[in-house]
């Protein structure tokens, strides 16, 4: 355990050394603010651009609501574009250390396989989260202010099963990072896995019972204020122990 | 101290390591040579633990090494650190993991630096360090816990001739209290300070040569016979000598194998010879590491 935190605590000082908590944080919070102001301002900026000439709006189109804009703003900004930035972030986490000698002067301190990619898994799930967190309030404080309000424990909630799906996107590139040793080929590798994941996910929610994207599934649900089937929960948090042992068996036979 | 025993690996279905077996006693220091790919590095991330094999043992004092790690300093061939720590932090980090208090880190790490020349580098980045300076702060890392067994994986390939003669007075210094292997490609560096030498190619283990196995091995002798009764002496020797009469009374013998003088002393006596004197020329270190190596 003492190890789990001297390594996860060398990954934060990591990432406040290269401001990555900074960049990443603006980054989320840009991408948070996007949807809303494009949902709330859409004819303005048409406008701006030269005019709805051709372009029919429908002045009676209903309102949306606040937890349909921040749905919009998981599934169209940090799903896609954020989740590409976010894997592209920690892609190199273990390859790196591999490939300059780092984790070899590691492992021959009494470190176990386990206590390092456990380490790097919650490390950068941490610093993730973190980030994503900052985006995902300002983008709740923009949208309750420019349409209506959402219980912000509902977020929270939400929020929660979120960072479990971002959990186990981290545990599929620490497990690749233990045979692969290209930081490209990992971060590519996980965004298309990832992407899989997803599309297999929002097929039905039978389906996603079986699948980690059934955490993302989750948390669209508690946003959407549907029945939320906690059960969801389990098949994500299998792969991430089976991502783990994995990753724990082969990171020492390469 | 260190007992390996049959230590086979393999990667992607080609055996690195064949049945590799050899003993380092207490405050011995062995020299693990080899050419390129011979397996060197791949035996000592098995004796470190950075790498799994699949069959064989590695014991420290008769018990697994795994469970001695703390015992154990490594150095290894492509030294790095995080780029962005301090060398301070680069040690710290390192000695924490090592499961060293606070304490102790506050009260050596100055002290260490000192002793690999790095002193007044101590709050300097490593990526602002040269590669002769990562390689002390490798060393720094490799003895700050003061480990009982000590590996050198090439510890002076990197640096300059004056740095190369301040580590190598460390290493000296080291093995007075520590056991130490040291793999290396310069052979005249592991003259200085092996006591034995573990010659390995292809994975396999060839030679097992000790420093006086090294001095007793000649390549060839020269011998001055007294004369003084003026009868030409006939020598016969073993057929694994080659003789032949440099000048009245002075003999040159040579042979395809090493010549160990106590052989070749004994085989003279066998003639009644009256000996005057024996000069030598010595068959050094490179010359046993080339013969062996070599696949002809």
């Amino acid at each position: 355990m003492r190890n789990i935190f001297i390594l996860g605590k060398v990954e934060l000082l990591e990432a406040i050394r290269n401001i990555k908590f900074v960049w990443l944080a603006i980054f989320f919070t840009i991408l948070g603010v996007t949807q809303p102001l494009i949902d709330k301002y859409m004819d303005v900026i048409i406008k701006s651009l030269g005019g709805i000439d051709g372009i029919m709006m429908d002045p009676n189109a209903p309102k949306p609501l606040a937890n349909e804009v921040l749905l919009a703003t998981f599934s169209g900004q940090f799903n896609q574009i954020g989740l590409i930035v976010l894997v592209i972030s920690f892609m190199g986490m273990i390859a790196t250390e591999k490939n300059s000698g780092v984790q070899g002067f590691i492992f021959t301190r009494p470190v176990s396989n386990l206590e390092y990619i456990v380490s790097k898994l919650f490390g950068n799930w941490f610093i993730s989260m973190v980030c994503i967190s900052v985006g995902s309030i300002v983008s709740y404080c923009y949208t309750i202010y420019l349409f209506d309000y959402y219980p912000f424990i509902n977020f929270l909630l939400f929020l929660l099963f979120y960072s479990l799906w971002i959990l186990f996107v981290i545990s599929i590139a620490v497990l690749l990072s233990t045979f692969i040793s290209s930081s490209i080929f990992i971060g590519i590798t996980t965004i298309i896995l990832a992407m899989i994941f997803m599309l297999l996910g929002g097929i039905n929610e039978t389906l996603a019972l079986f699948l980690p994207s059934g955490a993302l599934t989750l948390a669209e649900s508690q946003l959407q204020d549907t029945h939320s089937n906690y059960l969801l929960m389990i098949a994500p948090i299998i792969y991430i122990v089976i991502s783990l042992y994995a990753a724990k068996v082969i990171i020492k036979k390469i | 101290m260190i007992a390996i025993k049959r230590v086979n690996k393999a990667f992607r279905g080609k055996k690195i390591l064949k049945d590799i077996s050899f003993d380092i006693p207490e405050g011995e220091c062995i020299g693990l040579l080899g050419p390129n790919g011979a397996g060197k590095t791949t035996l000592i991330k098995c004796i470190t633990g950075i790498i799994n094999y699949e069959e064989g043992e590695i014991n420290f004092n008769g018990e697994n090494i795994l469970n001695f790690k703390n015992d154990i300093g490594y150095l290894s061939q492509n030294t790095d650190f995080k780029q962005w720590m301090t060398c301070e932090e680069s040690l710290r980090f390192f000695g924490s993991l090592s499961g060293l208090s606070k304490t102790y880190l506050n009260e050596n790490i100055n002290e260490v630096l000192k002793d690999v020349g790095l002193q007044d580098k101590n709050q300097y980045k490593v990526e602002e360090l040269s590669g002769g300076m990562k390689q002390r702060l490798g060393i720094a890392q490799a003895i700050l816990h003061r480990p009982k067994f000590l590996i050198l994986d090439e510890p002076v390939s990197a640096l300059d001739p004056v740095g190369r003669n301040e580590i190598k007075n460390l290493i000296k210094k080291l093995k007075e209290y520590t056991t130490v292997l040291i793999s290396t490609h310069i052979l005249d560096d592991a003259s200085e300070f092996c006591d034995r030498y573990i010659i390995i190619k292809k994975g396999e283990i060839i030679g097992n040569i000790t420093n006086q196995d090294e001095t007793v091995n000649y390549k060839q002798v020269y011998f001055q016979v007294d004369l003084s009764d003026s009868i030409k002496p006939e020598i016969n020797l073993n057929d694994s000598y080659d003789l032949q009469e440099v000048k009245a009374g002075e003999f040159l013998v040579t042979s395809r194998n090493s010549i160990k003088l106590t052989n070749l002393i004994a085989e003279l006596d066998k003639n009644n010879l009256n000996v005057n004197s024996i000069a030598y020329e010595k068959k050094d270190l490179e010359k046993i590491f080339l013969e062996l190596v070599s696949d002809v």
